[in-house]
């Protein structure tokens, strides 16, 4: 942890000045990045060494503000709540409204998070008809492969869960689905490592709504910080509003199909072994221990938040209002995490990275995204489905050297290990798959077969892993069948897999 | 996680299948928890399988198949209307099980589907029937569907009927021949290399893992009708299968009382009874953990010799193995072709 390092040694001079450790920005390429703050002025200095570090202390006590090799130097309120981003650089691509305190604010620190407005969660249980409709009115949808209502309207699922609990007298239950295990899907992290409260304060804001009695944040097991954070945000949570609703961090596998919403569940009971369930009835009718269960990703609740504290008021596109959090990753030195309004296009990602040469295609929406050769699609979830392409928040930049064969054949390969077995279409279907893309190289092509077969995942596997599955081979096969053709008559035309 | 992203820049210039095969997925921290007062139905018998809601329906219903109407009692499926009609065209719903609502549905070979206005092809063994759905069998998605989905479970499976205990009785082999599959497109298995060894340790029932089609029945036979908690699901991805809950690797090794239920719900030649050619003999299913052990292994039967399980036998009796008809197809599949 290079971070840790920078801190040590800032810290090491005796002085006076406070030096506080805050979560990422979600531009990694920065890290480890100390900002100096000195009456109203803040400079950034990315990449910071340690001896720099001790410099910017020192020259921070002598009382002025080192801007000597900053990478900006901004102004901003002496108390903002938000980081005060520079007007050019990868800190300014798109906006930043739910990311605006990661970077700034100490992470699970309450006096922090106040700056920006009471605990939710605080008047949730009086204002909880005013906040529905709000929510119904903006029309706000769910985000994310692991959310209950992803891609549709959350007001719906909240007053489903209000109208189930109340005919079967049963208690609903609320999941933070945070085990993204897709490792180019950054955000559903940053959030919890660098704001925790502000997932955790939507999720409680979001139980007392809909009348939960328990409230469970699913971890990824390998994430030991964002653990720990929200343990600490969980801790003070429950100090500062009460702890009528008690919240638990409980961890899952790393493992990509951990992070479907059942399995999460299945989890969540403490199954030895992972698969996913019948729907309908979707948990959000018969979750958790039978109970009506809403399951939200961090992402979502991040989006719920920004909404109530903004007071209804909406930006992005009408269909599906909010922003989005993106990955930018692929053939890029260090990806990053960005976030744009739902009007943005997503050529906008170009910018926060360095991307040389020209874009040959790129895949959106994570591992089992859709393949596009434009980025000039809006953020918004209709958009993105009509496009073809995932919801998942990653666009993969793949550059001239790229063989999509390969690509796709990762992806098929991926399927066919990463599937709980359940279900045919999926387990059978992504084994198939992934031998008739193997049998290109050998010669043999038929592309209708594939495609057949790709319909069939998608229409009957049980659950969105197999329906996601087939989306990069389509959509590859759609962009790039004579790359395809080309291998079968034995060439690579990139030299990379022949 | 990592994988899927890597270039194939290493020597083998296809990405790799290096699906890990022996050893079982590791189990996170133990977290298994407790609600108030609920019921953890998994914590004795650990099925490895999912709890799933119920899928059928909680009220009385009139749904229309093909342009028929059927009412249906509470507690439905749509397969359970289908069941009732003479459908346009033929629903396998291969994995199913409609002897004993004890048992499924499993939904996994997804051979039962149809299309819905509402939602769009569903699996009608696992939909609950609503009030007034419309589904048809015969559309072309539903049939492609279907088909497609018959010829993955036929793709993993060995296909060598002739000398299989079940020859004649196999649900698999039934369907097969009414779906009129003469040449699954994806072939069947037949690499000898790829074959799983058989578990003849039992003197009871063997277990043929290559002719499994992981509908999970003997599993919950064994746990849910019997409670006797021998079976289990395992692995995942390509690396599932039924297995032991002692973690046993043979049956000889598990705990089995040797009640012979899986065998009786098993609609493929995966468990079948020992010895099949001498007419050894399992005892009637019905017997449970607790009336049977100390009965069962090494004891006289009294039941009377069969060659098949006894549910089986009874609706089954004189039908002539299908097998004779078909030996041009894949019935007559055999290793050196
Ligand atoms: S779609 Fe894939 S992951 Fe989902 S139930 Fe089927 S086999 Fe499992
Ligand atoms: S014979 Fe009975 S006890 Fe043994 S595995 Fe089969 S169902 Fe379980
Ligand atoms: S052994 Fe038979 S009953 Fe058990 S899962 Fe396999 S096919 Fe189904
Ligand atoms: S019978 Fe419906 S999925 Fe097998």
């Amino acid at each position: 942890m290079q971070g840790r390092e920078v801190l040590h040694a800032a810290r090491e001079p005796e002085v006076s000045v406070p030096t506080i450790e805050v979560g990422s920005t979600g531009a990694r390429a920065l890290e480890p990045l100390v900002m100096a703050t000195h009456e109203g002025k803040t400079a950034f200095y990315p990449q910071c060494s340690l001896m720099r570090a001790r410099d910017l202390v020192a020259a921070l006590d002598g009382g002025s503000l080192p801007t000597n090799g900053a990478m900006a130097v901004t102004e901003h309120d002496s108390d903002t709540a938000t980081l005060p981003t520079p007007d050019e650089g990868v800190l300014a691509v798109g906006c930043r409204r739910v990311l605006g305190a990661c970077g700034w604010v100490v992470p699970a620190n309450v006096d922090d998070y106040l700056t920006s407005g009471e605990f939710l969660a605080a008047t949730a249980a009086s204002r909880a008809d005013e906040w529905l409709s709000e929510l119904r009115d903006a029309g706000l949808r769910g985000r994310g492969r692991g959310d209950g209502s992803r891609d549709t309207p959350i007001a719906d699922t909240w007053t489903t869960i209000q109208e189930i609990s109340r005919e079967r007298n049963s208690d609903p239950a609320v999941v933070v689905n945070a085990n993204e295990s897709d490792p180019n899907a950054e955000m559903d992290r940053l959030l919890l490592e660098s704001n925790p409260l502000a997932v955790l304060d939507a999720a409680l804001t979001a139980a007392r709504t809909i009348g939960a009695t328990n409230l469970l944040v699913y971890l990824n097991g390998e994430e030991d910080l964002a653990r720990d954070r929200v343990g600490a945000a969980a801790a003070e949570l429950t100090n500062e509003i009460g702890a009528d609703i008690p919240i638990e961090a409980i961890a899952g596998p790393d493992e990509y199909k951990a992070g479907e919403m059942t399995m999460a569940i299945e989890a969540l009971e403490g199954n030895h072994r992972l698969e996913a369930r019948l729907r309908p009835p979707f948990p959000r009718e018969e979750g958790l221990y039978g109970r009506p269960t809403l399951i939200h990703t961090p992402r979502t609740l991040a989006q719920v938040r920004a909404l109530f504290a903004d007071s209804g008021d909406q930006v992005g596109h009408v269909s599906g209002p909010g922003s989005r959090l993106i990955t930018v990753a692929g053939d890029v030195e260090t990806p990053i995490t960005i976030e744009l309004s739902t009007d943005d296009t997503l050529s906008l990602v170009k910018n926060a990275v360095d991307f040389d040469g020209q874009l040959k295609a790129a895949c959106v929406g994570g591992v089992f995204g859709g393949v596009t050769r434009t980025l000039d699609v809006p953020a918004h979830a209709n958009a993105l489905t009509a496009a073809g392409l995932g919801t998942n928040g990653v666009v993969e930049l793949f550059d001239q050297t790229r063989c999509m064969l390969s690509v796709a054949g990762h992806r098929a390969a991926f399927a066919e290990e990463e599937n709980c077995g359940r279900c045919y279409p999926c387990r059978g279907g992504s084994q198939q798959l992934a031998s008739m893309l193997r049998d290109i190289y050998d010669g043999e092509f038929n592309a209708e077969k594939i495609r057949e077969l790709l319909r069939v995942m998608r229409r009957s596997s049980i659950c969105q892993f197999g329906h996601d599955a087939q989306r990069p081979v389509a959509t590859t096969m759609n962009e790039f069948e004579s790359e395809f053709r080309v291998h079968a008559e034995g060439r690579c035309p990139n030299d990379t897999c022949i | 996680m990592e994988g899927y992203n890597t270039m194939s820049t290493d020597s083998d210039p296809i990405w790799n299948d290096n699906r890990d095969t022996t050893d079982m997925e590791s189990i996170w921290e133990k977290n298994r928890r407790r609600i108030d007062d609920q019921v953890e139905i998994n914590a004795m018998l650990a099925t490895g399988t999912a709890t799933d809601p119920d899928v059928t329906s909680n009220e009385t219903t009139t749904i229309t198949v093909d342009d028929q109407a059927i009412t249906l009692e509470s507690d439905s499926t749509l397969l359970d209307g289908l069941t009732k009609v003479d459908t346009e065209e033929d629903v396998p719903a291969l994995c199913s099980y409609q002897k004993d609502d004890r048992i499924g549905p499993r939904s996994t070979c997804r051979t039962c589907m149809v299309e819905t206005d509402e939602y769009g092809l569903v699996p009608s063994c696992s939909f609950p029937a609503r009030e007034g759905m419309d589904i048809r069998t015969d559309t072309p998605a539903a049939s492609e569907t279907r088909d497609v989905n018959l010829d993955l479970v036929l793709r993993g499976h060995n296909l060598l009927c002739t000398t299989c205990g079940k020859n004649g009785r196999c649900e698999l082999q039934e369907v097969s021949i009414e779906d009129e599959v003469e040449h699954p497109r994806y072939g069947v298995v037949h690499d000898r290399d790829e074959l799983d060894p058989i578990d003849e340790s039992s003197p009871f029932i063997q277990i043929d893992r290559n002719k499994c089609i992981l509908c999970n029945r003997c599993v919950e036979a064994c746990n849910d009708v019997q409670v006797a908690g021998v079976l289990r699901m395992e692995g995942q991805a390509g690396d599932m299968r039924i297995g032991f809950q002692n973690e046993a690797e043979t049956m000889m090794g598990s705990t089995c009382v040797s009640c012979g239920h899986c065998v009786t719900v098993c609609p493929t030649g995966a468990l079948v009874e020992q010895d099949i050619v001498e007419e050894a003999t399992i005892p009637l299913p019905g017997f449970t953990h607790a009336n049977s052990v100390g009965k069962v292994i090494g004891e006289e039967y009294t039941s009377r010799p069969r060659r098949m399980s006894p549910m089986y036998t009874e609706e089954h009796t004189e039908e002539e193995p299908k097998i004779d008809e078909q030996t041009d197809s894949i019935w007559q599949y055999s290793d050196n072709e």
